[in-house]
């Protein structure tokens, strides 16, 4: 079963990365690129990468479920058109990790 | 569950993470040229964007064979996952597998009547040698662990550690194979820029979308293989960030380093074959 779940996992994340293309080609039609942060990418990146590194957490839904949905947000947010989406997923990955690590137990 | 069942869905992941994989090979590969590079699921998109292309068929091509030779590249590689993480069965026959790809790379290239191909299609037989790390690496696993399956291997390892702490002369010949079979490789002779892009320059459409369907798994195979013989029994986690350090690795060096000539090619492969497998077994005796 568990094989299942990784094909499930990996067709999310190419379908919210298709979707984060189309989006951001859709929304950026400039040559050049905006080195601004967009707000929209920054919470479909911080949702992914949080339920990623900490859906342990939730006791109430099962593990596959959000994990589903965080491969969907971060395919989102990671397959923006080149340029974009990077430092939005820099920030996800990185308040991901610091409640990982404030609620793994791993400093104490 | 159902072994067709299992068959499929390990098609699917070897097919859809090969392509990621090889997107993001790329994307490495632009990032370290200072280029943006394309999204990683471009060589997804590619893959699949060929099969709803046009096929034509060059007027030099010999058809039976021109077509033939690419389902026979997808069906090797189908193969390949069956023995590899479906059974994980022998390591001889994913030596044969191997050794047919490389017959398929060979006819491929004749059949379509190119000179381009056909320059490739001497290329493939003067860099047999280079499977040469392959069959060592496996001749000296089998001199360690007394066995040549995948399973037996892995069980192996749970009990005496991962092979790489054993036999890392070993596991540096596995990844100059792994360099060598990675895109715009050093030693990519076969599919070297000066003959457009080798065997595969007369293969349109569907063939085409069939051959990089059978690309993308086979770099799949090739990391997996990598991965389970020398790091044991890992999680799905060990093997996402394992396979991704081997993109990040081989992209830095087909990045910075120039495209060899034939002969140094296959000479420095066969050099670091010999020496490692002699290292390696000397490391055992001792």
């Amino acid at each position: 079963m568990e094989e299942l779940y990784i094909m499930i996992y990996i067709i999310v994340f190419i379908v919210g990365s298709i979707a984060g293309l189309l989006l951001s080609y859709k929304k950026h039609m400039e040559p050049y690129i905006i080195s601004e942060i967009d707000v929209l990418t920054l919470v479909f990146s911080i949702v992914g990468w949080f339920l990623l590194f900490n859906h342990g957490l939730n006791h109430f839904i099962s593990s596959e479920i959000l994990l589903t949905i965080a491969f969907f947000c971060i395919g989102l947010a990671i397959g923006r058109r080149p340029g974009y989406g990077r430092k939005e997923t820099a920030i996800g990955i990185l308040i991901a990790g610091i409640v990982w690590i404030l609620t793994s137990g791993v400093l104490f | 569950m159902n072994l067709m069942a299992q068959i499929l869905i390990n098609v699917i992941i070897a097919f859809l993470a090969g392509s990621l994989l090889l997107g993001f090979h790329r994307k490495v590969m632009a990032r370290v040229q200072l280029r943006p590079g394309p999204p990683i699921i471009q060589y997804l998109l590619h893959s699949l964007k060929f099969f709803f292309k046009e096929t034509t068929f060059p007027k030099t091509a010999s058809i039976p064979f021109y077509i033939s030779i690419t389902v026979i590249l997808a069906g090797i590689w189908v193969t390949g996952v069956i023995v590899g993480p479906v059974a994980k069965g022998s390591l001889m026959i994913l030596f044969g597998i191997y050794a047919i790809h490389k017959i398929v790379e060979h006819n491929a290239g004749s059949s379509s009547g190119s000179p381009y191909g056909k320059v490739s299609c001497v290329r493939a037989v003067f860099s047999a040698a280079g499977e040469l790390p392959l069959f060592a690496v496996i001749a000296v696993i089998f001199i360690l662990t007394g066995t040549m399956d995948i399973s037996g291997i892995i069980a192996y390892q749970s009990i005496h550690g991962p092979l790489i702490f054993q036999l890392p002369l070993a596991a540096l010949m596995f990844f100059t194979l792994i360099v060598t079979k990675s895109p715009y490789s050093p030693f990519a002779i076969t599919k070297g820029k000066e003959i457009i892009s080798g065997f595969e320059t007369e293969h349109f459409g569907m063939l085409r979308g069939y051959i990089m369907f059978s690309e993308s798994i086979a770099w799949y195979i090739l990391l997996w293989i990598f991965l389970t013989i020398f790091f044991g029994p890992i999680s799905v986690v060990g093997y996402v960030i394992g396979m991704i350090v081997i993109c990040i690795i081989t992209g830095f060096i087909n990045a910075t380093t120039p495209m060899l000539n034939p002969n140094h090619s296959v000479m420095a492969q066969i050099s670091i074959a010999v020496i490692c497998t002699v290292g390696s077994i000397i490391m055992i005796i001792i």
